[in-house]
C-alpha cells in the first residue's frame, strides 16, 4: 500500500469552483498553471469534473443560489478528498461579510480542510495550501469521513 | 511457425506494456510541459495518477457502464495479445474496433449528456480512423503477401520505402486514436476539457485507472504497429515509432481542436487518399 | 425418403399449407396448422441436406406437362400484373407489364421456339441446400413468430374482419416459391418462381391497405418488373448466344457470349436485392407488418437476388464484368451504410443494413475468388439469422412500446430486459468480429485486398463501409443498454419470444461453430460451383494463404471480455450515484436539473444522426446517380467488349 499512499499525494487533481467571489482568486488559481508557477510539477491538474477530482478548491463566500451546487459537487467528489477555501471571502465572507445574499464562507456549507488567506490569495500561498491539503489527504483513509478542523 | 516464441513474446509484451505505455505518457506530459516553457511533472507521473485512482472510492452511475469499461480493457488486451502473437492484422483491428465500441457503449449507457455526446464523437472518430487502419493492413498485404504481423517479419524488405504515404495516413489515425489535438473531440487526453471529459465523465477512481491502463496498451499497440513499417532490423522501426510519437506531441501542442466534420474530411481526404495514392503508385510503378 | 418426395415436399407443402390458411380465421387454428407444418418443412430441408451433402448434386426433371403448366401460369401472373397496372393507374407498372407481355412471347415462342427441354429442370447442389436451409429454417421460424404477431397487430388496428387468411396465404406461399427458385436450373422455371416472389411480395407489402402501403407495394412491383424484363431479355439472349437456358450449362460453358445475358441476370438480381438505385422499394416495404420485413430481409426475396448473382459468379469469373459487379456491390455497401447513420427509424436502419450486406454479398460474387465466394455464402447464412431476429425483436418492441423510433428505444433495457439482451446480441453479431457477419466481412476485405489493380477501389469502399457500419449499429446499441428503473412486467408471447431466442442462439452458435459450418456446408457449395477450398481448417482454425482467423480462441477471449464484466456488474448492488450535471441536479429523479428560473428541467440527449452529412436528402441522389452510372458502365462494358 506504500505506493498507493504515496501516489495519493503525488497526484492531486483539482476541481476549482467559484461560489460568487470577485474572481480575483480564480485568476490567481489559474496563474498557478502558468509556466511561472507550473503546479503540474507536483502532478496537480486542473480538472473539470468532480468525479475525477481529489481537491476541491473553492473561492467566494457562497451565496444562497450556489450553495446546493457546492454541496453536490462535494458529494460527487469521490473519497478521499480535501477542500481548500481560497481567499478571504471563502474563509469568512471577506469583503462580502454580512451581505444578505451570501452565507459567509465555504465552511458554512461543506467541511473545509485548509484555508488560504489573502484577498486575493497569492499563487505561492495557494500552492502552500495545496501542500498542506495533501498532508491531510495522506491521513485520510479511502472512504473515511473524519474531517479535521481547518488549519491556517 | 511454432507457437512457443510468439507466446513468450506476447506474455512479455502484455506484462511490459503498462510500464512502457506509462513511461510514454509520462514523456508526453514532460515534453508537452517543456514545449510550453514549463518544467512539467516527473516522468513517472502517470503511475502516480494510476495508483491514486486505484485507491479512490468509486462512484458508479450505471451498471452497464462499468461492465463495458471492463470489456473495453479486456478487448483491447485481446487485440494487443493477438498482435504480439503475430496474428492477422485485420483481426486485430476488428477486435480493437470492438474495444472502441465498448468504450462508447459504456459512455452511452451512463445517460449523462456529456458522456453521450462524447460517445457519439468517439464513434465519429472511429468512423475516421477505422478505414485507415483497415486499408493500411491491406497495403501491408500488397507489400508482404500476407495479412499477418508474422508475414511482415518474413518479408525481406522494410515497408516504409514502399509505403511512405500509408505511413503518413497511419499517423493521422494515430493522432485520432491517441486523442491528440486537432482530433481530441471526444474527450481529450491531459486535463484539457472537452464536454467536461466526454466519454470518461462518469467514470471515477478505479474505473478511470482502468481506462488509463487501457490507453497505455493502446498506445504501445499503435507504436508497435508503426514499428512494423521497418522491421529489418526492428530497432529502426522502434526509432521511427518514437519519432512519430514525438511528431504527434508536437502537432498536439501547435494545433487547435478541429470540428468533427473537419476531422472526417482530413482523415478521409488525407488518410484514405494517401493510402489509395500509395497503392496505385505501387501497382503502376512495380 | 426419396429425393423427389423431399423436393416436392419443400416446394409444395408450403403451397398446400398456404391454401389451407385461406380457410382459417382463428389464431389458435392457425397455430395448430402452422406449427407442425413448419417443423415438417425444417425436417424436410434437413433430410434433403443429409442426402445431397454426402452424395453430391441431385437432379430432378418433372414431367413435361409441368413445363406447360408453368408457362400458362407465367401468363396468368402477367395478366394479373397488367390488371394491377390498369386498376391502380400506375403507368410504370402498366408499361413494364406491357413490355413484359410483348417480350415474353417473343422470347418464348420466337427465340426459344415454343418448347425447350432443359435437363435437369431442378439441380440441387450444396449452394441450393444452403439457401433451402436458410429459407426453410429461418423462414419457418418467422412464420411461427407471425402467428403471435398478427393477432396482436390486428387487435391494434381494430379490424372488423380479419385479413389474416390472406396474409398467411402469401406469407407461407413465399417459402415454397423460394425453395423452388433456388432449386431451379431451367431459366424458365427460375423466371416463374421469380415472378411469384414478386407477386407475394407485392401482396404482403400492401397488406395493411393504407394509401402508403398500396403505393409502396406498387413501387416494389415496378422495380421488380424492371428485373423481370431484364431477365426475360437475358433468357432470350442466352439461348440465342449459347443455345441453352440451363443455368449450369451457362455458367460452366465458359463462352464470352454469355456475358451479356449474365450481366442482365445480375441486373435482375440487383433489383430484387434492392441494390441502389432500386433500394427504395425495400425501404418502403417497412409499412407492412414486421414479420413481412423479417421475411423479406432475411430468408426470402432479397436473398433470391444475391443468390442469383452468386450462382452465376463462376460464369463471369476473371472478366471485367466481375470487377464491375464487385465495385458496384462494394459501392452500395458503402453508401447504404453511410445512409444508415442518418436514420432514426429502427426499421429503416435495419433496411439500409440489409441493403449494405446484400451489396457486400454482391461484391463477394464480383471478387470471385474461393475466399470471396465462401464469404458471400457465409454472409447469406449469418445475415439471414441475425437480421431476421433483429426485425422480429424490433417488431415486438414496436408492438409493446408503440414506436419504431430509435429515440424511443432509449433505455429499453430497463423496460424489456429479455428483448434488449436478445437485440443487443443480435446487433453485436452483425457488427463485431468473432461473429459470423463480421467474419464474412473480414474474409471479403482480405479477398478483395488479395486482388490487385482496380480492386483497390473495392477495398476502399469496403473499409469505409465497414467503419460506417460500426457507427450506425453502435450508436443505436449503446443507448438501449441502461435506463431508469421502471416496474413493468415484460409480456412474453411464447412463439414470438421463443423464435427470437432460437435465432439469437443460432446467430451465436453458428458463429462459434463456423469451422464445421464451413466444412459441412460452405466448402461443398464452393466445390459444387467449381471453386477450390477457401480455408485450411486444421485445428478448427480458418487459415487462408495470407490470413488467419481462429474462431474458437477469439470466442473464448471475447466471451470472457464481455460476459464476465456483465455478470460482475449485475452483482454490483450499491446504490447508483447521480450523473454529473454541473452540480445542479434535482434530488431524486434521474437526469433532472434545476433550470435558470429554479424550475426542474429534464436533461435529454437525443441520438446523433449528422443528417447534414449522412441524411437521405444529401446522400440518396448522390448514391442513386453513382449507382446508375456504375450499372450503365457494367452493361456497356459487357456490350462494348
Ligand atoms: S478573496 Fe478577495 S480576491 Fe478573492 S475572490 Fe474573494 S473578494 Fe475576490
Amino acid at each position: 500500500m506504500g505506493f498507493l499512499k504515496r501516489a495519493r499525494v503525488k497526484s492531486p487533481w483539482i476541481l476549482h469552483y467559484c461560489t460568487g467571489g470577485c474572481n480575483g482568486c480564480d485568476i490567481e488559481i489559474l496563474a498557478c498553471l502558468t509556466p511561472l508557477y507550473d503546479v503540474e510539477r507536483f502532478g496537480m491538474l486542473n480538472i473539470g469534473n468532480p468525479k475525477h477530482a481529489d481537491v476541491l478548491m473553492i473561492t467566494g463566500p457562497v451565496n444562497w443560489k450556489n450553495r446546493e451546487v457546492l454541496q453536490r459537487l462535494y458529494a460527487q467528489t469521490p473519497d478521499p478528498k480535501v477542500v481548500i477555501a481560497v481567499g478571504a471571502c471563502a474563509a469568512t465572507g471577506g469583503v462580502f461579510h454580512n451581505c444578505v445574499n451570501t452565507l459567509g464562507g465555504v465552511d458554512k456549507v461543506i467541511p473545509v480542510d485548509v484555508y488560504v488567506r489573502g484577498c486575493a490569495a497569492r499563487p505561492e500561498a495557494i500552492i502552500d495550501g495545496v501542500v498542506l491539503a495533501l498532508q491531510k489527504l495522506e491521513e485520510k483513509r479511502s472512504g473515511g469521513v473524519a474531517h479535521a478542523a481547518g488549519a491556517r | 511457425m511454432t507457437l512457443t516464441w510468439p507466446i513468450i513474446i506476447a506474455v512479455a509484451a502484455v506484462l511490459l506494456a503498462p510500464l512502457v505505455g506509462g513511461l510514454l505518457r509520462g514523456l508526453d506530459r514532460k515534453l508537452t510541459a517543456r514545449m510550453q516553457g514549463r518544467l512539467g511533472p516527473p516522468l513517472t507521473q502517470p503511475f502516480y495518477d494510476f495508483g491514486k485512482l486505484v485507491g479512490k472510492s468509486r462512484s458508479v452511475s450505471s451498471r452497464a457502464s462499468i461492465a463495458w469499461v471492463w470489456s473495453y480493457f479486456l478487448l483491447t488486451l485481446t487485440a494487443f495479445a493477438l498482435f504480439f502473437l503475430g496474428q492477422d492484422l485485420l483481426v486485430v483491428f476488428f477486435i480493437l474496433a470492438f474495444a472502441g465500441g465498448a468504450l462508447a457503449f459504456g459512455a452511452l449507457s451512463a445517460r449523462s449528456p456529456y458522456a453521450r455526446f462524447g460517445a457519439n464523437r468517439e464513434l465519429l472518430q472511429m468512423l475516421s480512423y477505422e478505414p485507415i487502419l483497415l486499408l493500411a493492413a491491406v497495403a501491408i498485404y500488397f507489400q508482404t503477401g500476407g495479412f499477418t504481423v508474422y508475414s511482415v517479419f518474413e518479408a525481406n524488405q522494410p515497408l516504409l520505402p514502399f509505403l511512405p504515404l500509408v505511413f503518413v495516413a497511419v499517423l493521422v489515425a494515430l493522432g485520432i486514436k491517441m486523442r491528440k489535438s486537432p482530433f481530441d473531440i471526444a474527450a481529450s487526453e491531459h486535463a484539457h476539457q472537452e464536454l467536461v471529459r466526454g466519454v470518461y465523465t462518469e467514470y471515477s477512481g478505479p474505473h478511470l485507472a482502468l481506462i488509463e491502463l487501457t490507453h497505455w496498451y493502446e498506445l504501445v499497440l499503435l507504436m508497435a504497429f508503426l514499428a512494423l513499417f521497418w522491421v529489418q532490423p526492428l530497432w529502426v522501426g522502434v526509432l521511427i515509432a518514437f519519432a512519430a510519437y514525438f511528431l504527434e506531441l508536437w502537432i498536439d501542442n501547435i494545433a487547435a481542436r478541429l470540428r468533427w466534420s473537419w476531422m472526417l474530411g482530413a482523415s478521409w481526404g488525407v488518410g484514405i487518399g494517401f493510402i489509395v495514392a500509395n497503392l496505385v503508385l505501387l501497382s503502376v510503378l512495380l | 425418403m426419396s429425393g423427389e418426395l423431399l423436393v416436392s415436399l419443400l416446394v409444395l407443402l408450403p403451397v398446400a399449407v398456404a391454401v389451407c390458411c385461406l380457410a382459417l380465421r382463428n389464431a389458435a387454428a392457425q397455430k395448430v396448422l402452422l406449427l407442425p407444418a413448419m417443423v415438417l418443412l425444417m425436417v424436410a430441408a434437413a433430410a434433403l441436406a443429409l442426402r445431397v451433402l454426402p452424395e453430391g448434386p441431385f437432379a430432378l426433371t418433372p414431367a413435361a406437362v409441368w413445363d406447360n403448366i408453368v408457362a400458362v401460369l407465367d401468363y396468368v401472373i402477367l395478366a394479373y400484373f397488367l390488371y394491377i397496372g390498369v386498376t391502380s393507374r400506375n403507368g410504370l407498372v402498366l408499361g413494364l407489364a406491357v413490355v413484359l407481355a410483348v417480350l415474353l412471347p417473343v422470347v418464348q415462342f420466337g427465340v426459344l421456339g415454343g418448347h425447350v427441354a432443359v435437363s435437369p429442370v431442378f439441380h440441387i447442389d450444396a449452394l441450393a441446400i444452403v439457401m433451402c436451409l436458410v429459407i426453410s429454417v429461418v423462414g419457418s421460424l418467422i412464420v411461427l413468430y407471425a402467428t403471435d404477431y398478427m393477432p396482436a397487430h390486428e387487435a391494434h388496428l381494430k379490424l372488423e374482419r380479419t385479413r389474416q387468411p390472406q396474409f398467411f396465404f402469401w406469407f407461407v406461399l413465399f417459402l415454397g416459391v423460394m425453395n423452388g427458385l433456388v432449386f431451379a436450373n431451367s431459366l424458365l422455371w427460375l423466371f416463374f418462381f421469380w415472378e411469384v416472389t414478386t407477386l407475394c411480395c407485392y401482396h404482403l407489402i400492401r397488406h395493411n391497405l393504407t394509401d402508403e402501403a398500396r403505393e409502396n407495394a406498387l413501387r416494389a412491383l415496378w422495380m421488380n418488373l424492371v428485373g423481370s424484363v431484364a431477365m426475360v431479355a437475358g433468357i432470350g439472349l442466352a439461348y440465342n448466344n449459347a443455345g441453352t437456358i440451363s443455368i449450369q450449362e451457362l455458367v460452366t460453358g465458359g463462352s464470352a457470349l454469355v456475358l451479356l445475358p449474365l450481366a442482365l441476370f445480375c441486373l435482375t438480381g440487383f433489383t430484387k436485392a434492392a441494390q441502389a438505385p432500386f433500394q427504395s422499394w425495400l425501404l418502403g416495404a417497412m409499412v407492412a407488418p414486421t414479420p413481412v420485413s423479417a421475411l423479406l430481409h432475411s430468408s426470402t426475396m432479397v436473398k433470391a437476388g444475391v443468390y442469383l448473382v452468386l450462382r452465376l459468379a463462376p460464369g463471369y469469373a476473371d472478366t471485367s464484368l466481375s470487377l464491375l459487379v464487385a465495385i458496384f456491390g462494394a459501392f452500395v455497401f458503402m453508401v447504404t451504410s453511410l445512409l444508415a447513420i442518418g436514420q432514426n427509424i429502427s426499421k429503416r436502419v435495419l433496411a439500409y443494413s440489409t441493403i449494405a450486406n446484400l451489396g457486400l454479398i454482391v461484391c463477394c460474387a464480383g471478387i470471385n475468388t474461393d475466399l470471396a465466394i465462401a464469404a458471400g455464402i457465409a454472409l447469406i447464412i449469418f445475415h439471414a439469422v441475425s437480421k431476421g431476429m433483429l426485425f422480429m425483436a424490433v417488431g415486438v418492441a414496436e408492438q409493446q412500446i408503440g414506436s419504431r423510433d430509435i429515440e424511443d428505444l432509449d433505455g429499453l433495457a430497463a423496460r424489456r430486459p429479455v428483448l434488449t439482451i436478445a437485440a443487443v446480441i443480435g446487433m453485436l453479431s452483425m457488427l463485431f468480429l468473432p461473429f459470423g457477419v463480421a467474419f464474412a466481412k473480414w474474409a471479403a476485405i482480405e479477398a478483395a485486398g488479395a486482388q490487385a489493380g482496380w480492386f483497390i477501389a473495392v477495398v476502399t469502399f469496403l473499409a469505409v463501409g465497414s467503419a460506417a457500419t460500426l457507427v450506425f449499429w453502435s450508436k443505436w446499441l449503446g443507448r438501449m443498454l441502461s435506463g431508469p428503473v421502471v416496474e413493468t412486467k415484460e409480456p412474453k408471447p411464447f412463439l414470438a419470444y421463443g423464435t427470437i431466442l432460437l435465432l439469437v442462439s443460432g446467430a451465436v452458435g453458428l458463429s462459434i461453430f463456423v469451422t464445421p459450418l464451413i466444412t459441412v456446408l460452405i466448402q461443398p457449395a464452393l466445390s459444387g460451383m467449381g471453386y477450390d477450398q477457401a480455408f485450411d481448417v486444421a485445428g478448427w482454425h480458418l487459415r487462408t494463404t495470407f490470413g488467419f482467423f481462429p474462431p474458437w480462441a477469439l470466442f473464448l477471449a471475447v466471451a470472457a471480455a464481455v460476459l464476465l464484466p456483465a455478470l460482475a456488474a449485475r452483482g454490483y448492488r450499491k446504490e447508483l450515484d447521480p450523473v454529473y450535471l454541473c452540480g445542479v441536479n434535482v434530488d431524486g429523479p434521474e437526469l433532472w436539473f434545476t433550470g435558470i428560473a429554479g424550475e426542474p428541467v429534464q436533461a435529454t440527449t437525443g441520438g446523433a444522426y449528422w443528417t447534414q452529412l449522412f441524411g437521405e436528402a444529401r446522400l440518396t441522389p448522390l448514391s442513386n446517380w453513382s449507382a446508375l452510372v456504375l450499372l450503365v458502365a457494367l452493361l456497356a462494358g459487357v456490350i462494348l467488349r
